[in-house]
């Protein structure tokens, strides 16, 4: 049981940092490479503040997740401005993600190292988690939905014609980064509560890897999609566990036969949607309707 | 022109990309509910010369005042939101959006609520979203798009995708429109169809207008006032009938046939 649980708050988590990813890269445009270096930030920064300052839970986990938009800003406003874009910036994510993890496996005193830090206690429960990714994913299908989500669209889509339109690139740009670290913060903290210890490998490029995987995967444009992929990336690897070393050959596999035969990654501009359910069940009872018609005339 | 303050007022502007001038020491003023063409050979610097008006590219000198404001330290959204609209000489649209988001998306450039508000689904934000949505269907319908307001604009026909992009530049608002070449790639009737749209469009919207075209006809037709560029620099100003008689107007650009006429 505590096997399924475990899976589901991981599930949770990175549902959390992909739905906040899915906004930047999906929507806005932006890749990032390195959006575990925020999960990182967040999650320090919510153990640190817990342990060394006397922070309640929850308050450290939502501050964790606004020191992380500090972090996006000190770091996306020179980068932003200065129309660093495309693969440019995904370096410059990547480049964060190392230097987080370098920095802190180098500073001993109150994070530990590279041993990280134990002894962390088991808070986030999983019902705690599921209500915070619903709350929070609920949020963000809010705000893609609204005006500014559509914004964000328009300058990944035609960023000049955008800005011809009165859009301010820049801010759009920078509001998505913010957001999404606040997403990639928050993350950090629940998982770090959860796995009752953190070390610099816990968010390293790898997990970053992960999450923009998911959000290729899932599709552009798409929050359903990018979510249900982040689900399948943390569950397939279990089920394919008994496949040993050979697991990591089918996930490759999977990975050139999606962006091969669906290069706008699975539900690219679309939402996955449950409409076909209510359909099915109309002709369904169309049908039995029908059926009782003719029974009863004969 | 004579005396009176231009909407429109571009002062010895200069635009040079290292020690080429695209634009060399060129001055217009435009007033209030012009039709004003700008023609000239290809590389002439007509397109930089848009650039520059709506703030993609800063003049080296001189100086560009739109209705009282000073342009030429201004981003290109700010330009946008002071009355300045375009489209462009190849089309952006937003290919992957539907008709209607198209033309939203100038009426809420910047949402008139917070993104707290939009987060938590206020009944504000659809009422918001409602409301510009009417009003981009009145924009569709007056340029005859209501019908595929719910296609991918990036699936539309040529024809339709550049009167989306004149849709979408309408909804700006603006109180001065710029047109590079809204007419390339089109035969003779749809060049007729456009211009009486174009027309119309500057009448019911009460709009200032400069429009980059190379059908000559067409910029007869519509403009008052031609200003004609040749290598970045200012060849010859005046109406239809003095630009089609102006000696150096027709070496540089209409040709010697036309003489004839």
């Amino acid at each position: 049981m505590l096997y399924i649980f475990s899976i589901i708050v991981f599930v949770c988590v990175h549902g959390i940092a992909v739905s906040g990813l899915s906004l930047l890269t999906g929507y806005t445009g932006i890749f990032s490479i390195g959006h575990a270096g925020f999960m990182a930030v967040g999650g320090y920064a919510a153990v640190v503040l817990y342990k060394n300052l006397g922070v309640p839970f929850l308050l450290a986990v939502v501050l964790g997740g606004f020191i992380a938009v500090i972090v996006s800003v000190i770091l996306g406003y020179p980068a932003l401005r200065n129309k660093l874009e495309g693969d440019a910036f995904g370096i410059v994510m990547l480049g964060f993600v190392t230097v987080v993890r370098v920095a802190i496996s180098n500073i001993k005193p109150v994070l530990g190292g590279a041993i990280g830090i134990t002894g962390i206690p088991r808070l986030s429960s999983v019902w705690l988690v599921i209500l915070i990714t619903v709350i929070m994913v609920y949020c963000m299908r809010n705000f893609i939905k609204s005006d500014y989500g559509k914004n964000c669209m328009a300058v990944q889509q035609q960023e000049s014609a955008a800005e011809m339109v009165g859009v301010n690139p820049l801010r759009t740009k920078l509001r998505a980064l913010m957001i999404s670290a606040f997403y990639g913060g928050v993350a950090g903290g629940l998982f770090v509560f959860y796995a009752t210890f953190i070390s610099p490998m816990s968010f390293a490029e790898a997990k970053s890897n992960d999450l923009l995987a998911a959000v290729v995967l899932g599709g552009m444009c798409s929050l359903s999609g990018p979510l249900m992929a982040a689900g399948i990336l943390v569950i397939l690897p279990e089920i394919l566990r008994f496949l040993a070393v050979w697991r990591l050959v089918f996930y490759g596999l999977a990975f050139i036969l999606i962006m091969l035969f669906r290069p706008d990654g699975l539900f690219g501009y679309r939402e996955i949607s449950f409409k076909w359910v209510g359909r099915l069940y109309h002709k369904i009872k169309a049908g039995i309707g029908e059926r009782q018609k003719r029974t009863g005339r004969g | 022109m004579d005396g009176k303050t231009a909407l429109l007022d571009i002062d010895h502007m200069t635009i040079a990309f290292g020690g080429l001038k695209a634009v060399n020491d060129v001055s217009i003023q435009i007033n209030k509910s012009e039709f004003v063409g700008l023609i000239g050979p290809n590389g002439a610097g007509k397109t930089t010369f848009f650039n520059s008006i709506t703030g993609n590219v800063s003049p080296t000198g001189g100086g560009i005042v739109f209705d009282g404001h000073n342009l030429t330290k201004k981003r290109p959204d700010q330009i946008s939101r002071l009355g300045i609209s375009r489209t462009f000489q190849n089309i952006r649209i937003f290919p992957k959006m539907s008709v209607l988001d198209n033309v939203t998306i100038p009426m809420h450039s910047e949402p008139a609520y917070s993104m707290w508000a939009a987060m938590l689904g206020l009944s504000k934000v659809t009422r918001q979203q409602k409301e510009t949505e009417k009003r981009a269907l009145e924009f569709l319908s007056d340029l005859g798009l209501e019908a595929y307001k719910d296609r991918e604009a990036g699936t539309l026909a040529y024809g339709l995708q550049r009167r989306l992009e004149i849709a979408r530049a309408l909804a700006a608002s603006p109180k001065l429109l710029l047109l590079d070449e809204p007419a390339a790639g089109m035969n003779n009737d749809e060049c007729n169809e456009l211009a009486e749209l174009l027309r119309r469009i500057y009448k019911n919207y009460d709009l200032t207008v400069i429009l980059i075209e190379h059908h000559i006809e067409f910029v007869l037709k519509l403009c008052d006032r031609i200003y004609v560029l040749n290598l970045g620099q200012l060849l010859a100003e005046g109406t239809p009938e003095e630009i089609q008689s102006d000696p150096e107007v027709v070496r540089a650009y209409l040709g010697s046939r036309r003489t004839k006429q």
